[in-house]
């Protein structure tokens, strides 16, 4: 026993004499898209207000400079003024995005970050555009469950149709580009057509579901009424809205 | 008896009794389960994972012998042998008793896994006892598991919490992580079963319980009143006089070991003919 003890605590001490350990951090910050290159009275005016009304948003929270829209700022001069400015009101800027190369190079004399993360809305669309072409290029890509869906699975089918052989529980998530075959009882949620597909249909054996949707356009079990539960049936858009058939 | 066990070698089973929601039974369960198949003559050893509400060893009655504990074991400030309890009336039953001030955190995956290797060495059945939720302790609970015994009550949300805990048996554990093993063996044991509250539709059936978890049923408890003077004395209801949930949990045990009794429902009292007919027509 007694040697054990002393063994375990060595062992404890050579972990804790590590001098450091390094861990992900993901922070929000706060980034202010600067509008023109003059940053005059009427500049810092505007601030003040907007420091006035929301004080908490702004105060202490760490603070980007977008430049996407200045590309003109490229002084070393006119940019320390603006921080310093900024650091007057005690907002923390560390770092800019959206920069020039020359906007960079100014930027690190002022020890200011380049941060490419985080793209704002417009950029995301881009990116998503961008990947939907990807995405037509690569093949589809079905999917099939034979084993029952439980309760707080997610099955993402990202190209494709999705068929479940088997029943989907209540807290079940089935999600597909394509359509949705279940050969069994629906009891939790399906959504088809899920990057836009308007055409994507559900299928089911028996629909007892949470939440039907597709592209987007969805009904609750409380929407969907009792008249269609227990039914065997498909769900489909038509005139922008979600039609139940019972299949016969 | 000690001879015959070691001419043969210990199976070294590993059963996870779980459920997801909480109160539904299982600590009950392990116990009454444990005991009886030490009765069979198995040697049983059953383990509270439920660290910092530890309740076993009260239910087992053995509380006043807990000197170190599961923790203490994983943590190497005891030898396995120190911390296992020995019943009393049962002298192929032994209780590995839990922390009651740490928390999961205590708990590693390998701390658990070096337990329940050593175990596997010496017992034919080692009985899981799982916390509540589906946090560390229930997760490591189940890792490990060759069996496992999801208990459930025949009310909604008993029943689609236990449908989550069977997902991650189906994923979150060592055999459907290792892939080509068989799957962990997953049955239902429904408790506090009311037969009279059925038929007055204020609790699911059995055929509705077991079309939505889509796994075989192992047992059937009735809702008894000797469950609560069982657990209140210390004494798995198995051991204590008998009853229709003690006689209920036997099945169930000889199902576990692998023979096939067809599942009947058990009733507190048979009621006589005049309640039956006021029960009817209410």
């Amino acid at each position: 026993m007694r040697t054990n003890n002393a063994n375990g605590r060595g062992g404890r001490a050579s972990v804790s004499a590590q001098p450091f350990q390094i861990r992900g951090r993901f922070i929000t910050a706060i980034a202010i898209r600067l509008g023109n290159e003059d940053f005059d009275a009427a500049f810092y005016e505007a601030l003040d207000e907007q420091l006035r009304q929301a004080p908490q948003l702004l105060l202490d929270a760490p603070l980007i400079l977008d430049l996407g829209m200045v590309p003109g700022l490229t002084e070393t001069a006119a940019l320390r003024g603006l921080v310093d400015q900024l650091r007057g009101r005690d907002l923390q800027v560390f770092g800019v995005q959206n920069v020039s190369d020359p906007q960079a190079e100014v930027a690190a004399e002022l020890g200011l970050i380049p941060v490419t993360i985080g793209r704002d809305i417009p950029a995301e669309k881009a990116g998503n555009g961008g990947r939907r072409k990807i995405d037509k290029l690569l093949p589809p890509d079905n999917k099939l469950i034979t084993t029952p869906v439980r309760s707080g699975q997610v099955i993402f089918a990202e190209r494709g149709d999705l068929t479940v052989v088997g029943s989907v529980s209540s807290g079940a998530e089935l999600i597909a580009s394509g359509n949705i075959h279940v050969y069994g009882t629906l009891r939790g949620r399906a959504i088809a057509g899920a990057h836009g597909n308007e055409s994507a249909r559900i299928f089911c054996l028996r629909q007892e579901a949470e939440l039907l949707a597709i592209a987007g356009v969805y009904r609750t079990s409380e929407s969907i009424g009792d008249t269609l539960r227990g039914q065997s049936l498909q769900v489909f858009l038509k005139d922008e809205g979600l039609h139940l058939e019972a299949l016969t | 008896m000690t001879t015959q066990m070691k001419e043969k070698p210990p199976l070294g089973k590993i059963i996870v009794i779980t459920s997801g929601k909480g109160g539904v039974g299982k600590t009950t369960s392990a116990a009454a389960i444990s005991a009886g198949l030490a009765k069979l003559g198995h040697k049983t050893v059953v383990i509270d994972f439920d660290v910092g509400l530890r309740n076993l060893d009260m239910i087992m009655g053995c509380e006043r012998r807990v000197v170190f504990d599961f923790i203490n074991v994983i943590q190497g400030d005891a030898r396995l042998k120190q911390a296992l309890i020995k019943d009393k009336r049962l002298d192929t039953l032994y209780i590995l008793p839990t922390s009651q001030t740490r928390d999961k955190d205590a708990l590693t995956k390998e701390g658990v896994e070096a337990v329940l290797n050593e175990l596997k060495e010496e017992f034919d059945y080692i009985i899981c006892d799982s916390p509540a939720g589906i946090e560390r302790g229930a997760q490591l609970a189940m890792y490990f598991a060759d069996e496992a015994v999801v208990v459930t009550n025949p009310e909604v949300s008993s029943v689609r919490d236990s449908d989550r805990v069977l997902g991650l048996l189906a994923s979150k554990t060592k055999r459907a992580e290792s892939g080509s093993s068989e799957p962990v063996k997953a049955r239902v044991l429904l408790t506090r079963h009311d037969q009279a509250r059925i038929d007055k539709g204020e609790m699911m059936t059995v055929d509705d319980v077991l079309e939505i978890l889509a796994v075989p049923l192992i047992g059937i408890i009735p809702e008894s009143q000797a469950v609560l003077r069982a657990s209140n004395v210390g004494t798995p209801v198995i051991l204590d006089e008998p009853s229709s949930a003690g006689m209920a949990y036997e099945d169930t045990v000889a199902r576990l070991t692998g023979q096939d009794i067809e599942i009947r429902i058990g009733e507190e009292r048979r009621p006589g003919l005049l309640q039956r007919l006021f029960g009817r027509t209410s």
